[in-house]
């Protein structure tokens, strides 16, 4: 444990010489062999080997875009099944407890945003055919979610949130399209991961708003602390206390890939401070991240590309989906590789004193060479390609879907899966229309930004706002916010299992914290302390679910393996 | 630095894949570099294409009891107009003559969003008046075959549907003539829905959305004009790419001397550089080419005056700014343009540019050799015996009319791009555009 000390040590005093070091490593240098030699004992801290409180020795959050779970599980586990479509028939034991359209039929057929002052847009929920997978993206931000959630009534989707982009020539579009939802003839394989693991009915965003706060809040737990470079621009609020609260989309302050006039960089601790500080091996895999890479299309650096199934080509990578480039602990702003697959990971490379110029942060295919050569992170955040994130106006769910399950397929194929957990989740809604609210347990009272309850009003007035860094109350932290679908499939997740406990993105970090941390918190506000737990998902006595294979484009089930007896 | 070569020797090689491929000596015609494209895999058409054809040929739909999509946009006519004239005639009794030329739906399947600028679907928060605001004082990149790429950035207007680009999706488009009193005429959403409750095909809504979508008459319109976007996106034939180029693409054909002649005059920037726009190279996806950057120009045709609205002397169609699009009508530096289409399937045409001034391409490619160097042979003559130009745009937007893509940027006297020959073999190359050729075994 020497070295334990001394690595620790040495990540706080060079954490601010990472980006210079970065910045002077071009391409992917071998690790030295005298090095190896040197610290042969120093053998790479083993994620097998580590104690956790529960049977899991690896998870895997794969953090989707921008989709409400009534628009994905409306009417699970019912598909309406057109001919020439990947049929989905339930399960006889599925659960009808779920909190969805299908369970209160008038959600169907006189729903409230039927409103009147929806205009033209006022519709009852419909379905979305699988030939309508690429949609208009919806307005997703803090202000106009919280007026289309209306108090609680949510019956204003389509006045503020029903408008976007249109998507490209093959994209459907109508007015009140927010109402749309998706059914296991388009979604297949998320309908048939809930038919055989579990869900979430009841997961929320942390806050109301888009992609870049939800990225926070899964991983850091708060929005608050945000820092603006001088000159530049972002989507702040003041927080009340002197400080600022970011609230929409900002790119990462300094990211080679970013705007050159919005940026945004935040304060508070994040997850990965806290594997750092208990050495554990963890990495955030992002599509599109390694710029040296040349795709198929000749493209490459920040403008790497690639084409979906419904919609043409799209950046690979986005900055303001990155959690981890907003911190300057966790950030890799050159995009520099790191020095071997072996170093993926570790924050020094393992057997040396060098600190990783990488700094836990690698491309998706990174992922997928390491955990095949056996170097499987204990904590692994990935986000997809764009154009397989599921976000609607550049990605869809038919590319999602082929994303995800190739993903899935290949964890359960590693010796590993036995003591495995994926998180399925999704940094907001979209503004897709959803039915349940969440009473605020921590409102705003921002008068520019909040309107939950009225102009300046996010929740009960006289209630108190929740703690910013630095201890005080501050704005723009108004939720629980949009309902969204949270999936989890492991060995250990109970077989088709719907979950009614309250847990939000913060959840992700709280459940490491008990897994690897002894239940340490990150504090600062950070919401991982408050919100309720994912483990009710899991059956952590028994490993009772069967690997599942499905097939990527359709997301039928392929193969089914019995389930191991292990009790 | 291993790593980055194998990258590096990776991507290069896919690129240079075909030099490699091809032979030693090549048979004259033949393409010595022959590539692979990529096209959508034929499948069965789903449910909603199925339901979208039914649509698309459906002449009930019309005031008229005879018009359907189809009937303006011929699957005869690589889905463009079937007749001679400029514009097709709708309305109740067909008498009334449209506003514009029919353009061709084949090859929209790719089309992007309209846009000004490029489009960049990831940023989440720029609406048409902040990239007009950009437009305005952005660079312009000259227009040459050399430089597509670089043009593509330039700040003006690009993608959607329609001559001036007002319809984002197919959907979108197919509510237009649907709508619209002097093409298909259907009344109302409402008069629409109606039909579409009674109609043989009814049920097939009910199987993709339920029951429930009856109840709703605008969002049954809008599921049947999707459909109707689906069927074409479906439908091999809105989009086969089978014309004899494309095989000469792949080496599957040879060019004749003429139409190998009239490719290189195509893409030399100091003769026709008809490849500055009409884009004749395979996307980096490997796509085939489209023959259009999908932006727009003002090329300043020739008034039509055979058209009816043409009889007010104060009229003017000015594409994107109006009068038919409404959202950009502040944006004068737009005033004039018009989207540059695809010339796949081009020469089965009998009207050419917006207002179907042209009827052959002959003409078509007299006025791009001529409107610069001898306009009397293209502009009617004035009182003053001189050539009116830009004759259907008024003066103060005579400043928008591209004069600097070649052959545009010559002047009166000069000597024109193209000699008879060389627009006769452009002609010919164009002709090698036409989809249903058959490749020799």
């Amino acid at each position: 444990m020497r070295n334990q000390k001394l690595k620790t040590t040495l990540l706080s005093t060079v954490a601010l010489l990472v980006v210079a070091v970065a910045a002077t490593l071009i391409g992917p240098v071998i690790a030295g062999q005298d090095n190896d030699e040197i610290a042969e004992k120093e053998a790479a801290v083993h994620p097998n080997k580590l104690k956790t409180k529960y049977p899991i020795k690896h998870l895997v959050v794969i953090f989707n875009e921008n989709r409400s779970f009534d628009h994905y599980f409306g009417t699970y586990p019912n598909a309406l099944n057109p001919e020439g479509e990947p049929l989905f028939e339930p399960a006889k034991n599925t659960p009808r407890d779920i909190n969805n359209l299908l369970s209160s039929p008038a959600l169907l057929d006189s729903n409230p945003n039927l409103n009147a002052a929806n205009g033209a847009g006022a519709t009852n929920p419909f379905r979305l055919d699988r030939t309508q997978a690429n949609t208009a993206d919806q307005g997703h931000a803090y202000t106009p979610e919280q007026k289309a959630y209306d108090g609680g009534k949510n019956d204003l989707f389509p006045l503020d949130t029903g408008k976007g982009t249109s998507g490209g020539a093959g994209a459907f579009g109508t007015t009140g399209q927010v109402m749309g939802y998706f059914d296991g003839n388009t979604v297949t394989a998320f309908w048939n991961y809930a038919q055989n693991f579990a869900m979430s009915d009841n997961a929320w965003t942390d806050d109301f708003g888009p992609s870049t706060p939800g990225a926070l809040n899964m991983f850091a737990g708060t929005t608050n602390g945000a820092v603006v470079p001088a000159g530049l621009t972002a989507n702040t609020i003041p927080d009340g206390q002197g400080g600022l609260t970011l609230i929409n989309d900002t790119d990462p302050t300094g990211d080679t890939c970013s705007s050159q006039t919005a940026q945004v960089s935040m304060t508070s601790k994040n997850i990965g401070d806290l594997l750092n500080a208990a050495d554990i091996p963890w990495g955030s895999f992002m599509g599109g991240f390694n710029l040296q890479t040349i795709n198929n299309n000749s493209t490459t650096g920040c403008a790497r590309s690639s084409v979906g199934q419904a919609v043409g080509a799209t950046a690979d990578y986005i900055p303001h989906h990155a959690w981890f480039q907003y911190f300057t602990s966790t950030a890799n702003l050159t995009h520099a590789r790191p020095t071997s697959t072996k170093a993926i990971g570790y924050t020094s490379v393992p057997g040396t004193k060098n600190v990783d110029p990488a700094n836990h942060a690698y491309d998706l295919e990174d992922f997928t060479t390491a955990v095949g050569a056996g170097n499987f992170p204990a904590v692994s955040f990935i986000k997809l390609p764009a154009f397989q994130d599921a976000h609607p106006g550049y990605s869809d769910p038919l590319d999602e879907q082929t994303g995800v399950v190739t993903l899935i397929n290949f964890l359960q194929q590693q010796r590993d899966w036995d003591s495995t957990a994926v998180i399925i989740a999704y940094d907001d809604s979209d503004g897709w229309a959803d039915h349940a609210f969440s009473p605020t347990t921590h409102p705003s009272f921002s008068t520019t930004a909040d309107a939950l309850n009225g102009a300046g009003i996010c929740g009960v007035v006289g209630t108190t706002e929740p703690a910013g860094v630095n201890g005080m109350p501050v704005h723009g932290r108004c939720g629980p916010g949009t309902r969204t679908p949270f999936v989890v499939i492991s060995p250990y997740a109970k077989k088709n299992y719907v979950s009614h406990v309250l847990i939000t993105q913060a959840s992700i970090p709280q459940f490491i914290e008990d897994n690897w941390l002894k239940g340490e918190r990150l504090g600062g506000g950070s919401f991982d302390a408050t919100t309720g737990s994912i483990v009710d998902m899991f059956n952590f006595k028994r490993a009772d679910s069967a690997e599942l294979f499905l097939d990527p484009t359709f997301g039928t089930v392929e193969t089914r393996k019995q389930a191991k007896k292990n009790d | 630095m291993l790593l980055r070569t194998i990258v590096w020797f990776l991507g290069a090689g896919l690129m240079a894949g075909a030099v490699f491929a091809a032979e030693p000596q090549t048979l004259p015609g033949e393409n010595p570099n022959p590539i692979h494209l990529i096209r959508r895999p034929v499948e069965p058409l789903s449910a909603m294409a199925r339901l979208g054809r039914d649509i698309f040929f459906d002449t009930s739909l019309s005031s008229s009891g005879k018009m359907a999509c189809a009937s303006c946009h011929s699957p005869d006519h690589a889905y463009g107009p079937p007749n001679d004239g400029p514009v097709v005639f709708g309305g109740p009794a067909l008498a009334d003559p449209g506003a514009r030329a029919v353009p061709s739906l084949t090859y929209l399947e790719r089309q992007p969003d309209f846009s000004i600028g490029p489009d960049d679907r990831e940023n989440e928060t720029v609406t048409l008046a902040q990239m007009a605001e950009v437009g305005q004082t952005a660079d312009r990149v000259q227009k040459t075959a050399t430089q597509a790429a670089q043009s593509a950035a330039n700040i003006v207007p690009q993608g959607g549907l329609f001559w001036d680009g007002r319809a984002d999706t197919l959907q979108m488009q197919a509510s237009g003539p649907l709508l619209d009193p002097r093409e298909m005429d259907g009344g109302s959403i409402e008069i629409i829905a109606e039909k579409l409750r009674h109609a043989p095909y009814a049920r097939k809504f009910a199987t993709l959305f339920g029951e429930n979508i009856f109840k709703n008459a605008n969002l049954l319109v809008a599921e049947a004009t999707f459909a109707v976007g689906r069927y074409q996106v479906e439908e091999p034939s809105f989009h086969s790419y089978t014309s004899k180029f494309d095989y000469w693409l792949e080496g599957k054909a040879r060019l004749g001397d003429s139409e190998m002649r009239g490719y290189r005059l195509f893409n030399d920037q100091e003769k026709a550089n008809c490849a500055g726009c009409h884009s004749a190279q395979p996307t980096r996806d490997g796509l085939p080419p489209l023959f259009t950057d999908t932006q727009y120009e003002a090329l300043a045709a020739p008034r039509n005056l055979t058209l009816a609205d043409t009889k007010d002397p104060n009229y003017f169609d000015l594409g994107v700014c109006g009068p038919i699009r409404k959202d950009v009508a502040d944006q004068t530096q737009f005033c004039g343009m018009f989207k540059t289409p695809t010339l796949r399937n081009t020469a089965v045409r009998r009207a050419f540019f917006h207002n179907g001034v042209f009827q052959t391409l002959q003409q078509v490619m007299d006025f791009y050799n001529f409107r610069d160097t001898n306009p009397e042979k293209v502009y009617p003559l004035g009182v003053d015996g001189k050539a009116q130009k830009y004759n259907d745009i008024p003066v103060k937007y005579h400043a928008n009319v591209d004069v600097s893509d070649p052959p545009f940027n010559r002047h009166p006297g000069e000597t024109p791009a193209m000699t008879a020959q060389d627009e006769a073999d452009i002609i010919a190359f164009l002709k090698t555009l036409n989809d249903g050729y058959k490749p020799e075994e």
